[in-house]
């Protein structure tokens, strides 16, 4: 499904991912983690080519160098990290801008009834078929975070590339969504290439974990073993696996599952 | 939405008779409606109409009025399309240097024409030839330097490098105003725009300019729409970004060169009118592009109609009242639903 060979990427001159060679199949999940500024969004849009790149990038065996733009968009779509709306347009109209790689006729080209009927589907998936007449500039963050995951699925690619896609997202659609992104590749035609700062979501996705530092791939894999091993401690420079103990620990104190249970939340005493 | 759109469009054109019908003469909607059709139909004019009305109508009130609709419609669909590319709510063509442009050619023009060697037609039209090349060369300069500096010509290099070079040009301009004294009020006047003294040629021009220009709008339509979320969502859903930015700014950039040449600098209804239409027919350019040209269109005539009668028999700057007319309503329009919010 995605195959780079040496891609090396960055701006103005100066790379910020070096040489990334990594395989992807139908079907698969892949969650990259490190930490800010070593070349995971970079990556993603050199993938998407929004950025220009060095080396080679294939998706379903066709290099997109030479794609015309919109068949790469018919393959490829990317959910970036959330930016505000300066014009109010309706979430109906927003999702439907994603079928523009779809849509035949030219420059007169119009909305055909298996556009509608994407669209449809895609605000019904993020649970916001109701609010479609509204306004995106009325909506909350996590909504139109939502909104713009119903936008990236309308382009109906087979690869999917998604930047944080779960901030701005409340705890129940942060689950739900990786959920989601599981059972759209469960078919075995579609693979989904995410980035995540939560390691349990990252883990969530069910995939492979491929950790990036200084924007060079540091290691790809199984995440169980990944994990386990000193890596994640070198790249972030702190006991993560002691994070994570700790976090559990709190979780399992009977004085905080007392808490949830007689809803005597710290502050509400 | 399809009441709106009708009820704009009649507005529009009540805007337009009243803009032909009033004024010292005062001619009503009827007799103006049989002049055009006796006039177009090539037919003798009933003797019930005052016969001085035919010719204050048709050279001098009808040719003015539909001038004011074309500018006003072509700089409004020239400032959506900039607001939409450059995502920003306050652009328009004068931002990145249009009218600093033109503004030096004029100034050339005004101050030097009577020593070059032009005559006839080149003579007549030297001054919006120049003016519009001008324009358009700064346009094309700060293409190029934006490019230079920046491969991807991000928004924010093109605004900056357009008001630099807008500064720089204007810096010219009055550079050769100190040196030709005698010829600053008349290049000042030009500078505030106006529609005075104006017969068929300048419609016949600018009418298929403003037509094919916003045609054009309205096929990249959906470019449009979907470059309002930024640069990196445009490529992602496969809007062939350097194509599509190019030729909208170029575009935009020909019919405000276009309008400058002719009738001055007129600012304000670029940037007024497609916010209205905006707020009130959504912010799809399937109706912005439209609705900016007749709103603009109607909104030019009304400032020109008050221009022209408000002190008559003298007349005030059209670009002043513009301003003073669409600072208050626009204020009205933009703060009065949703509690302000942004468009």
């Amino acid at each position: 499904m995605l195959q780079l060979n040496e891609v090396c990427a960055g701006y103005g001159g100066e790379d910020v991912v070096k040489d990334v060679s990594l395989g992807l199949g139908a079907g698969e999940c892949l969650a990259v983690i490190g930490p800010n500024g070593c070349g995971k969004t970079t990556l993603l849009r050199a993938i998407a080519r929004i950025l220009p790149f060095r080396g080679k990038i294939a998706v379903c065996g066709e290099e997109i160098r030479d794609m015309p733009p919109r068949r790469l968009a018919a393959k490829v779509a990317m959910l970036s990290q959330i930016s505000g709306a300066y014009f109010s347009y309706s979430v109906y109209e927003t999702v439907m801008m994603g079928r523009y790689a779809h849509i035949k006729g030219g420059l007169l080209g119009s909305q055909t009834a298996e556009d509608k009927e994407v669209t449809a589907d895609c605000l019904r998936t993020v649970g916001l078929w109701e609010e479609r007449e509204r306004q995106i500039t009325e909506l909350s963050g996590g909504q139109l975070q939502r909104v713009f995951l119903a936008r990236t699925l309308a382009q109906q690619p087979k690869l999917l590339l998604l930047d944080e896609p779960t901030n701005h997202l409340d705890l129940k659609h942060q689950a739900e969504l990786v959920d989601y992104l599981k059972s759209w590749v469960s078919g075995g035609e579609r693979a989904v290439v995410g980035v995540f700062h939560d390691i349990n979501l990252a883990l969530r996705l069910g995939g492979g974990l491929m950790v990036m530092s200084e924007g060079r791939m540091q290691a790809i894999g199984d995440p169980r073993e990944i994990i386990s091993g000193p890596l994640l401690g070198e790249v972030y420079q702190m006991d993560v696996a002691r994070h994570m103990a700790e976090a559990l620990e709190f979780w399992r104190h009977p004085n905080y599952r007392r808490h949830l249970t007689c809803s005597e939340l710290p502050g509400k005493r | 939405m399809r009441v709106k759109l009708t009820a704009a469009s009649l507005a529009a054109g009540f805007v337009l008779l009243a803009g032909v019908g009033i004024g010292s003469v005062l001619i009503p909607p009827s007799e103006i409606l049989h002049i055009i059709g006796s006039r177009l139909l090539g037919r003798e004019l009933s003797g019930a109409i005052d016969p001085s009305f035919a010719p204050i109508l048709w050279n001098l009130r009808l040719p003015r009025a539909l001038l004011a609709f074309i500018a006003g419609a072509a700089l409004s669909v020239s400032g959506a399309v900039m607001q939409s590319v450059l995502r920003n709510p306050l652009a328009s063509s004068y931002t990145i240097g249009v009218s600093s442009g033109a503004s030096l050619g004029a100034a050339i023009i005004i101050f030097f024409g009577a020593g070059l060697p032009l005559a006839g037609l080149a003579r007549n039209f030297a001054l919006p030839l120049v003016g519009f090349a001008f324009g358009m060369g700064t346009i094309v300069l700060v293409l190029a330097f934006a490019r230079r500096v920046d491969s991807a010509m991000q928004t924010g290099t093109l605004i900056l490098t357009g008001m630099v070079f807008s500064l720089f040009v204007s810096a010219l301009t009055t550079l050769l105003s100190a040196l030709a004294r005698e010829q600053i009020q008349r290049l000042v006047l030009w500078q505030m725009g106006s529609f005075a003294m104006r017969d068929w040629q300048p419609v016949l021009i600018l009418a298929p300019v403003a037509l094919a220009g916003i045609i054009f709008a309205l096929c990249r339509s959906r470019e449009l729409d979907i470059m309002t979320f930024g640069e990196e969502p445009a490529r992602a859903m496969g809007v062939n970004l350097s194509q599509v930015k190019w030729s909208m700014l170029i575009m935009a950039a020909a019919l405000t060169g276009s309008v400058v040449a002719f009738v001055g600098v007129i600012g304000f209804v670029d940037l007024v009118a497609p916010h209205i239409v905006r707020k009130l027919f959504g912010a799809s350019h399937r109706y912005v592009i439209p609705m900016s040209a007749v709103v603009g269109g109607g909104f030019m005539v009304v400032c020109d109609l008050v221009a022209r009668t408000i002190i008559s028999p003298g007349e005030l700057p059209v670009g002043a009242v513009t301003a003073i007319i669409g600072g208050p309503f626009f204020a009205y329009i933009y703060f009065s639903k949703r509690g302000g919010t942004r468009v």
